[in-house]
């Protein structure tokens, strides 16, 4: 008897009616292995603010007043894994878009499937300047995929331009063996000689994700006379290197890609990890009422004291609302509709990074920017000091209030 | 007749549904799903050559996949090949770089085995990390799936294309391993050395073996390039291995139809788990299968209570946990951890071992009848004994460090004639038969076979030259049954070549093995034995099986090396007799026997040894009196008691 | 100049080495009495040393935390034994293989959801500061790993030669068979091993993580490697791990200098695969005789 009710049950609950009338996003990166710091940080950012949004009461669509449903896929960082999910969400007809991926490499390998549907997908946080090339490179006409990240060509400019500015004329790079770090290289190496050649690579050191014991490639970089080591990589490998430094007494600054934000780097370099300069769009820093309130409420919701990644944290934040805006605008759910209203975004947008004044235009292969909403002025240089991101230029910061003020 | 149409009927079934459903389905996602697990399965297939047949644990089948890929990737980007040569070229990859491996991981087994393919996993994936300026590196190499004679593959075609890949691999995989080499492999399995010591050749089949597995290995690689399109060394590592393995294993070993079930469920399962509502009805569902057959193992007392238990206990706290936990997308690795925890306790056979078995005692269908046995005159011929030496030993030294094991062995064994090799325990007779017969090379001595110089210290030489032999301690393939284990030993029936082979048309000389290998098991009466697995034997019945096995090998010397230990009674009669009878055919043997009165009997000439020398030769009455005989056995009143010194 | 890059790459790696030595001295463990490995061992290591992170937080004190750290990995190998391995070796099956590598997995997963997915940096007591040894820079906290894992060696090879129940776990390694007809459990002795074996990864755990940071995935780059340590050196080695484990934590660092640090582990690699094709049972392995 008990089992029939159970089964009974199951049965319902398999066959259950979907919830109706609702604007369905899915949100997909890692959330297990390790690059879930990101893609968890970068889902429960995009929750907040879905939370906050059916609160309210929903996104206005037309006459009437619509709930968000997320619907979330873990990917695991495996190309394999987004592939089939991109496959599946692409199949699933009533999908409003797809928001997410952390992983360059999975959106090479999913983002067709989008693309050949026109479902809209808004990438955030992966910054490999390869997920647009390819659309560019390919000569597509018209692109439903958009960028909500610093890509890998802002921040490598500004990495460089940083060195320069401090005075370095020797520099190391160093770099994970993933895509992430290779991408990465080639984009610093890119960068420096557009900006002048004015910096003399000494090392050019890879690392693969786990190992602990950098000695070699750091006696390399401070043999060569490194001034300040370039770096691209993600969190644990990056504190390796910095306590790696500090132990063979290499006194040089790390300056490199985001990711140096991320409390698993803070935390675990410790005073090491004094000094490191990155690029970031967000700084866990309640400079603005909307920064305060959104990390409060991270906080609170999240039952943690500190965000794993606050970058992708409040990209997916952000993301979430430019996505709602966008749907409010086409007054539909038609993912083809929608992305019309993304390349065309007539009211502003309050985010937590900041406001968003039409982040996306009518996409243009010739220029990828079309579908890439951060522009060099979105971005400020942080810099770690005693376990917390501080602004590394007080200027930036002035900035970000007052236009936040406004 | 009917055993086989259902099982054809089966597979064609399953083809046929497969290929309709993108006829009935239009879902994008279905048609990928089905993709990944045609390819899946074809690499599954491979897998299960080596983990499954051959027995080892195999972490360097990723590696192939990954090679094939990268084969199939870079022909077409680089040199512009079109589909069939680049996923040709993508299986050479896998076939060339499988043997080359397979060379130092030849010795190894288990643990160490495990290890050496799992570095080849490594340093592949390093070779394919470094390699930018070939493979694109970590940051990936993109493709675009070629056309099909001018045709753009769809989705649809594509998939079509890898489900005839897929039948093909299926129908010649299931030719070949229903021959003569898939014996070979799970020989190989089940003894190494016995394997060798038939002359069956260990070091060949297991180059075979991995270089087939691995060719799949690399032409699922080819297909799994133009399915995604896109290609990052990082793919094929160690964490997709060890999902692949749990996929073998959990289908079934060496069963087609396992690795096509284990494709599903690896390709299937984590895919479909993400769906709240899919994982509460089978989490639900597992829960009462795994209660019911639980309970009922429990009851019939056929299970371990911790085999009954354990899958309850897991599948319970999945459906607890289901209801408790909020997000089950985050649990996502632990429900897939507990419901494969379930499976591989309470069904240990595989999900497909379990299902066949359960068919097979639904359907009762006869399995098909057994061909006549060959005329005895045809498997062993008569031959002449003229009483030339045939086998010479010239002071045959066998040292272990110290221990002089055979120290100075002289003997002669002429042809037709039985030659006994006696002493007591310790004294030298398995060392110098495991010597004679190539296991180990002797420290020093001459050995001559018909005149000419044996091989040493290689079982396989050995049994080449015409030597065969028995064990004391039973080497027979366990998991073979009693015919099996005598033709995969038959010399000089098998001679098509491998090509054929997979086709499936070496079907007569498989025809002919067994009705030759049945007229052997006649000879020992084991005849109604033939379909039962070695290991289900009798002792005494596994005993007269190795001698059958021996004969398979149709050889010139015998070497039964302590055949009546542990016999009863009537047993050791009916070896008696059966050794007259091989002795008929004009075959010389050389008789290990503690047993006196059996040696009395047979024998015509009788070799004493101890402390590895011998002490005296002559016929079996000449020896019982021989004083130094009678000194070594001291203690045990005389030679002729020695029949009750257990073996 | 040159010495002292090559011996400052060889002692760091070397360090490092001997925490793979360490790890697979515990597969040698469970080897020894019942030729299964866990596969799941690096969840172990992880596993315990979150638990031992969190007795810190709760505020327990270090010394105290250590004992405790120890106990919980003692019993995580229990339950691997009891519910993945027992089975197997009962009905002689290689099912452990398949079951170890699950709970691992499972392990993963839970420790995942439970203490979040992020690496978590991991108290000492030691000073963070360097010390020079002959101009070779090394932090205390890799003079503690090599304090521990010599300790831990040395008392439980103690263990086994001087105690009843020591010398029943080295009979069970020499010959099961003979073992039980002297009426030593071995089953009893295959838990001993499990056990120990999952205290040795529980000490792993806590030496290793004030360098390596806690986090659900710090263990799975070290577990390959201590497994190659273990297979190369013989599983039956005992301290061989310890010269193994150095040598190729050494020649990864040096590969990295002088080769190019993506081939970092492709010496060790192509070494470890000719190692076991000349001496199938390890360098230090017993080489047994082919018997029938």
């Amino acid at each position: 008897m008990k089992h029939h009710l159970l089964f009974s049950t199951l049965l319902t609950a398999a066959l259950g009616l979907q919830a109706q009338g609702t604007v369905k996003i899915a949100l997909t990166g890692p959330f297990t292995g390790g690059s879930a710091p990101m893609g968890t940080s970068m889902r429960d950012g995009a929750k907040l603010a879905i939370a906050e949004i059916n609160a309210a009461g929903g996104i206005q669509v037309g006459g009437k007043k619509m709930k968000i449903e997320a619907i979330e896929r873990d990917d695991e960082a495996k190309n394999e894994r987004g592939a089939l999910i991109a496959q599946e969400l692409a199949s699933m007809g009533d999908l409003a878009g797809v928001i997410g991926t952390v992983n360059t490499g999975v959106c090479m390998s999913g983002d067709r499937y989008f693309q050949e549907k026109g479902i809209t997908k808004i990438i955030t946080p992966a910054a490999g300047s390869a997920s647009m090339t390819q659309w560019s490179k390919a000569g597509v006409k018209d692109l439903s995929i958009f960028r909500f990240a610093a890509d890998d060509a802002i921040q490598s400019s500004m990495v460089v331009e940083e060195a320069i500015r401090r005075g370095y004329t020797k520099v190391g790079l160093l770099f994970d063996s993933t895509n992430y770090g290779v991408s990465g290289r080639d984009d610093l190496m890119n960068q420096i000689k557009l900006q002048g050649g004015k910096l003399q690579v000494v090392a050019q050191e890879k690392f693969n994700i786990g190992d602990k014991d950098m000695t070699a490639q750091l006696l390399r970089c401070k043999l060569g006379g490194a001034q300040a080591i370039l770096i691209w990589g993600i969190g644990p490998e990056l504190a390796a290197v910095a306590n790696g430094m500090a132990k063979i007494g290499m006194k040089a600054p790390l300056i490199g890609g985001w990711t140096l934000s991320m409390s698993n780097f803070i935390d675990n370099a410790g005073r090491n990890g004094n000094g490191t300069m990155m690029p970031e769009t967000f700084i866990e820093d309640p400079i603005t009422p909307k920064a305060k309130a959104f990390i409060d409420g991270y906080h609170r919701t999240f039952n943690v004291g500190r965000i794993p990644s606050p970058v992708s944290a409040a990209q997916g934040y952000d993301a979430v609302y430019i996505f709602a805006a966008a749907v409010k605008q086409a007054k539909s759910t038609d993912t083809h509709k929608i992305k019309a209203a993304l390349e065309d975004l007539k009211e502003p947008v309050k985010g937590v990074i900041a406001t968003w004044h039409h982040p996306f235009s009518k996409w243009n292969p010739a220029d990828e920017r079309t579908h890439e909403a951060f522009h060099r002025q979105q971005v400020v240089m942080g810099m770690v000091q005693d376990g917390r991101v501080v602004f590394a230029n007080a200027a930036e910061k002035a900035q970000l209030v007052k236009a936040a003020g406004k | 007749m009917k055993r086989l149409l259902l099982i054809h009927g089966a597979e064609l079934a399953v083809f046929a549904l497969l290929a309709a459903v993108p006829l009935a389905v239009a879902n994008p996602y279905a048609l990928g799903l089905l993709t990944l697990l045609a390819i899946y399965g074809i690499l599954l297939i491979g897998l299960d050559v080596t983990v499954g047949y051959l027995g080892q644990i195999n972490l360097g089948h990723v590696a192939f996949l990954g090679l094939g890929a990268y084969a199939a990737g870079i022909c077409l980007t680089r040199f512009g090949l079109g589909l069939f040569p680049a996923l040709g070229v993508a299986t050479g990859v896998g076939i060339l770089l499988g043997g080359l491996l397979a060379l130092p991981a030849l010795r190894l087994e288990g643990p160490q085995f495990a290890l050496a393919t799992l570095s080849f996993t490594a340093l592949s994936f390093t070779f394919l990390n470094e390699m930018e300026s070939l493979t694109g590196g970590a940051q990936g190499l993109s493709l675009t799936r070629p056309p099909l004679f001018g045709h753009d593959l769809t989705p649809r075609a594509f998939f079509w294309l890898c489900t005839v890949l897929l039948a093909f691999v299926w129908l010649t995989m299931r030719n070949l391993l229903h021959s003569q080499w898939g014996r070979a492999f799970e020989a190989l399995r089940d003894s190494a050395i016995a394997t060798d010591a038939m002359g069956i050749g260990a070091y060949r089949h297991k180059v075979a073996a991995f270089a087939l597995g691995s060719g799949l290995g690399g032409l699922a690689g080819g297909l799994y390039a133009f399915n995604f399109q896109y290609l990052q060394p990082q793919s094929f590592v160690y964490d997709l291995m060890v999902i692949l393995l749990l996929g073998v294993v959990l289908g079934g070993r060496k069963s087609l139809w396992g690795a096509f079930v284990g494709a599903s469920i690896v390709v299937l399962l984590p895919n479909l788990l993400s769906n709240r509502h899919v994982f509460l009805a089978v989490s639900g569902l597992g829960f009462l299968l795994a209660l019911g057959s639980g309970a009922r193992g429990l009851v019939r007392k056929t299970t371990r209570p911790f085999q009954a238990l354990a899958p309850v206990v897991a599948m319970g706290l999945l459906v607890v946990g289901g209801l408790l936990v909020k997000n089950t997308e985050d649990w996502r690795k632990a429900i897939f951890a507990l419901m494969l925890f379930s499976v591989v306790v309470g069904l240990p056979e595989g999900l497909m071992g379990f299902a066949a078995r359960a068919l097979t005692r639904l359907f009762r269908v006869a399995p098909s009848p057994l061909p006549a046995p060959s005329p005895l005159d045809d498997v062993l011929p008569l031959r002449v004994a003229d009483g030339s030496a045939f086998l010479e030993l010239e002071d045959l030294k066998r040292h272990f460090g110290g221990v002089k094991a055979v120290d100075g062995l002289s003997m002669t064994v002429r042809s037709g004639q039985i030659h006994g090799l006696i002493g007591p325990n310790g004294s030298g007779k398995s060392t110098a038969v495991n010597v004679i017969s190539g296991l180990y090379p002797p420290t020093s001595g001459r050995m001559r076979l018909r005149g000419r110089p044996l091989g040493t210290g290689s079982l396989y030489r050995a049994a080449q030259s015409g030597l065969a032999r028995t064990f004391q301690n039973l080497q027979l393939f366990g998991e073979l049954t009693a015919l099996e284990n005598v033709m995969v030993a038959l010399k000089g029936v098998y001679r098509s070549p491998i090509p054929l082979v997979l086709l499936g048309l070496a079907k007569g000389e498989e025809r002919r093995a067994r009705a030759d290998g049945l007229a052997l098991l006649d000879l020992l009466g084991l005849k109604d034995q033939a379909r039962t697995r070695a290991k289900d034997l009798t002792y005494g019945d596994q005993r007269f099986l190795e001698i059958a096995r021996a004969l398979a090998r149709k050889p010139d010397l015998l070497i039964l090396d302590e055949p009546a230990a542990g016999l009863a009674h009537p047993d050791v009669q009916r070896l008696i007799q059966t050794i007259r009878r091989i002795h008929q055919r004009g075959i010389a043997m050389i008789l290990i026997e503690h047993h006196m009165d059996v040696v009395s009997e047979l024998c015509t000439l009788v070799t004493v040894l101890d402390g590895g020398r011998v002490i005296a030769e002559g016929s079996p009455d000449e020896v019982k009196r021989h004083p130094k005989v009678v000194e070594a056995y001291l203690g045990q009143a005389g030679p002729g008691d020695a029949a009750s010194e257990p073996a | 100049m040159n010495a002292l890059i090559i011996g400052q790459l060889a002692v760091s790696g070397a360090l490092m080495g001997l925490v793979y030595a360490l790890i697979a001295y515990g597969f040698q463990l469970t080897y020894a009495t019942s030729k299964s490995i866990n596969f799941g061992q690096g969840e172990l290591v992880m596993v315990s040393a979150f638990f031992s992170l969190t007795l810190l937080d709760l505020g327990v004190p270090y010394a105290l935390m250590v004992p405790g750290g120890l106990i919980f990995g003692a019993l995580l190998g229990l339950l691997v034994e009891r519910t993945g391995v027992r089975l197997a070796l009962e009905e002689k099956s290689e099912g452990w293989v398949l079951l170890t590598i699950i709970l691992g997995l499972f392990f993963f997963s839970a420790a995942e959801n439970i203490w979040g997915r992020d690496d978590r940096p991991f108290p000492t007591p030691l000073s963070q500061n360097p010390v020079q040894v002959f101009g070779i820079d090394i932090t205390r906290m890799e003079i503690s790993v090599a304090v521990g894992v010599f300790a831990i060696m040395g008392l439980i090879e103690l263990f086994k030669r001087r105690t009843l129940l020591g010398k029943a776990f080295e009979a069970v390694s020499a010959d099961r068979d003979a073992a039980e007809l002297m009426g030593i459990s071995a089953t009893r002795t295959v838990m001993l091993s499990y056990g120990l074996s999952g205290a040795v990864a529980a000490l792993a755990g806590i030496l290793v993580s004030p360098i390596t940071t806690v986090g659900p995935t710090m263990a799975s780059a070290m577990i390959l490697k201590a497994f190659s340590v273990a297979v190369v050196a013989g599983l039956d080695s005992g301290f061989g791990v310890v010269l193994i484990g150095m040598i190729l934590g050494a020649l990864e660092g040096l590969a990295s200098f002088y080769i190019g640090s993506g081939w970092r582990e492709a010496p060790g690699l192509v070494l470890l695969i000719l190692a076991l094709a000349v001496r199938p049972t390890g360098v230090f392995g017993k080489a047994g005789i082919r018997k029938v």
